[in-house]
């Protein structure tokens, strides 16, 4: 799937390619059976989340009125950015309030459901193909019980799947040097982009400045990203072989367990 | 994923889509404005600066309006009293302004007492009501605490004949057992025997007595939720009851006061003394030419303010609209373009996921040909699993055969 370049949204956009590049379009496999995953939108229907996400809504609107009440009349950009802030502090905080001790108790339930059915790792229903025990149904349950869900007493077991905090190795310093470059490259691109739309008599030509666009930053991807995904590429694949891992994932799509090589690839690539 | 998914058949598709919702964002974008920020300010001021003097004048307009046309009723008024009285002159809007004035004062009293009658009545019924609702709760509960008491005293009467079945039922093996023990020439074996039997003995009446206990305490805690549950929805609902009674009591009083006040007053039951000339005094030649008079310049006030209103609304939109074209927005289009853009994005996400799903059945059969039972999608690089991307794809490309 192409990713688009929109100009207005090409600042945003940039910050994501090394990541979305790093998730190779590959398809593994392995007949592994202490492997779980959960169907996180099940998880976010719970009537308990459901309700607290009500509340929130409701808080937002009314924390909205506020705020355009407040804002009303205030000019100076500053005076604001500090409203602005304030407001989104107290949003912040009341979702930590409402939806924390969910998680909190979601990720306990988890844990527990895993421990009983001796799962090594729990991963996220969307990157799950086939196979794997589906303990949504389990965490549900545990989640509506009466009791607070009793933590396992023992840590996960080791497991097969690795996973890698794609955020810990864009801060690396090469790739996020590299990173950075091509984000500033795109501004410019963008920028340039902008100023010849100004210009442009029709549809076709605002089209054909797109495409020039795209194809300038096509080409600096190939340049500067692609060579840098190369490189963690083949470091996760070192990293496993030591480890005899089965499956390295990103840890975005990991919910439990899982063999952390975080450290050992950003090591490889050092 | 991605990889298979440009291998799909319905990829093509899928990339008009993304073309289309490409070429309606680009159409978006349009050319900025070409003015700096300070000019777009001064400009933008510039119009708010006509807004506001387009409402002030609006405003005065209306003012104007208003005070003429109530000028116009009055002098109307005056003379048509002054022809009632026989005469033009200030004789006859004398005696209208001074059975006009007579009757307001007059109003003012009645209404002050209404309303104090009206408060002290609300409150003498609201305080009735609660008095009643604290007696219906007490005899309630008392009610409840006696069947609590029956139920309780039910049970412990049964308990009571159960141990006392229990002792009779063992009297005999317990009295032999005393009298085995009470026999000295038994060695200590067979003491000790006779003594663990009669203990036996003693933790089968109490295990069976306190398991009944158990019971009974399990039972009276659900009689007394249920009679909790019960008391409380009784007592809902006979407040609600009371509430509904009181609030159409204070609600026939309110609406009894004002044809209280229209029959002390002598005005037309269910009139306002509010607007309308006050005439009831005149003869009903006079009130009703005065009464068509005081509505016909109401309505020639309405239609000339509405005209007023109309240009003022008129000019609002044409300055809103440059306000929008100065920011470079065009709301009809934009808000046309973002459309059409949500439903492509719909027909793209359905698309999609079919595609998606197509290739998980895919993945899933030849997956199920080599014996794997999982498959996850999504890896961050290579390790070593069974890598299908390369088997699903040719199975995908062959779905164009």
């Amino acid at each position: 799937m192409r990713t688009l370049f929109h100009p207005r949204v090409a600042a945003a956009a940039a910050a994501l390619v090394l990541a979305v590049a790093m998730l190779a379009p590959a398809t593994l496999a392995a007949d592994v059976t202490d492997i779980g995953y959960v169907d996180q939108t099940q998880l976010s229907n719970i009537p308990r989340f459901a309700a607290a996400n009500r509340q929130l809504a409701q808080y937002k609107a009314d924390l909205d009125r506020q705020f355009a009440a407040r804002m009303r009349g205030v000019k100076n950009a500053s005076d604001q950015g500090r409203i602005a802030q304030e407001f989104q502090n107290k949003m912040a905080a009341r979702q930590r309030d409402a939806l924390g001790p969910l998680f909190q108790r979601a990720q306990v339930a988890i844990a527990s459901v895993a421990s009983t059915k001796n799962l090594s790792v729990v991963l996220d229903k969307r990157i799950v193909i086939m196979g794997g025990q589906d303990i949504t149904r389990n965490v549900i349950d545990l989640f509506n019980g009466v009791g607070d869900p009793v933590p396992p007493v023992s840590t996960p077991p080791p497991s097969s799947v690795g996973f890698v905090d794609q955020v810990q190795i864009n801060a690396l310093r090469k790739v996020k040097a590299a990173n950075d470059d091509f984000v500033k490259f795109q501004q410019e691109q963008s920028n340039a982009a902008q100023q010849k739309m100004k210009s442009a008599k029709s549809d076709a030509d605002r089209q054909q400045i797109f495409k020039d666009m795209q194809k300038t930053l096509l080409d600096k991807k190939k340049q500067t990203i692609d060579p840098m995904v190369d490189q963690v590429k083949r470091a996760i694949a070192v990293v496993a072989k030591k480890k005899n891992l089965l499956l390295v994932i990103d840890r975005s799509n990991l919910i439990y367990g899982g063999t952390d090589i975080t450290s050992d690839v950003s090591a490889e690539l050092k | 994923m991605d990889d298979l998914v440009k291998r799909h058949p319905l990829y093509a598709q899928l990339s008009r889509l993304d073309d289309d919702m490409e070429a309606l964002q680009l159409r978006s974008v349009g050319p900025s404005p070409a003015l700096a920020p300070a000019d777009l300010r001064r400009q933008q001021l510039a119009l708010q600066k006509e807004l506001e003097a387009a409402s002030d004048r609006a405003n005065a307009a209306l003012k104007a309006k208003q005070q003429e046309y109530a000028k116009r009723e009055n002098d109307a008024i005056r003379e048509a009293l002054a022809s009632a009285g026989g005469g033009a002159g200030p004789g006859g809007a004398a005696i209208g302004a001074g059975i006009d004035a007579q009757m307001q004062r007059q109003a003012r009293d009645v209404a002050r007492k209404a309303q104090a009658n009206l408060d002290a009545y609300r409150k003498q019924v609201v305080a009735q009501d609660e008095s009643a609702l604290r007696a219906v709760q007490a005899s309630l509960n008392e009610r409840a605490a006696r069947s609590y008491r029956t139920k309780l005293e039910q049970l412990q009467k049964k308990e009571a004949d159960e141990a006392l079945r229990l002792a009779n039922e063992n009297s005999g093996e317990r009295l032999s057992l005393r009298t085995k023990l009470s026999n000295l020439v038994l060695d200590e074996t067979q003491r000790d025997d006779a003594r663990k039997q009669l203990e036996a003995l003693d933790r089968k009446e109490n295990d069976a007595l306190a398991a009944m206990k158990n019971r009974d305490v399990a039972t009276l805690n659900a009689y007394q939720n249920q009679l909790r549950a019960e008391t409380g929805a009784e007592i809902n609902r006979q407040a609600s009851a009371m509430r509904a009674r009181t609030l159409a009591k204070i609600n026939k009083r309110e609406r009894d006061t004002p044809t209280e006040l229209a029959t002390k007053l002598g005005l037309p039951v269910g009139g306002g003394t509010n607007g309308a000339p006050r005439t009831a005094q005149l003869p009903s030649d006079v009130r009703t030419k005065l009464e068509a008079l005081h509505e016909k310049y109401k309505q020639d006030f309405t239609k000339d303010a509405k005209a007023t209103i109309d240009d003022f609304q008129k000019t609002r939109a044409q300055l809103t609209n440059r306000f929008a074209k100065l920011q470079g927005v065009d709301n009809a289009s934009l808000i046309a373009a973002q459309t059409q853009l949500t439903v492509l994005q719909k027909q793209r996400s359905q698309l999609y996921e079919q595609m998606v799903a197509q290739i998980g059945r895919e993945v899933k059969l030849i997956a199920a040909r080599r014996g794997i039972n999982v498959v996850v999608s999504d890896v961050a690089g290579p390790s070593n699993a069974v890598d299908l991307t390369a088997d699903a794809e040719k199975d995908i490309e062959s779905l164009h055969e």
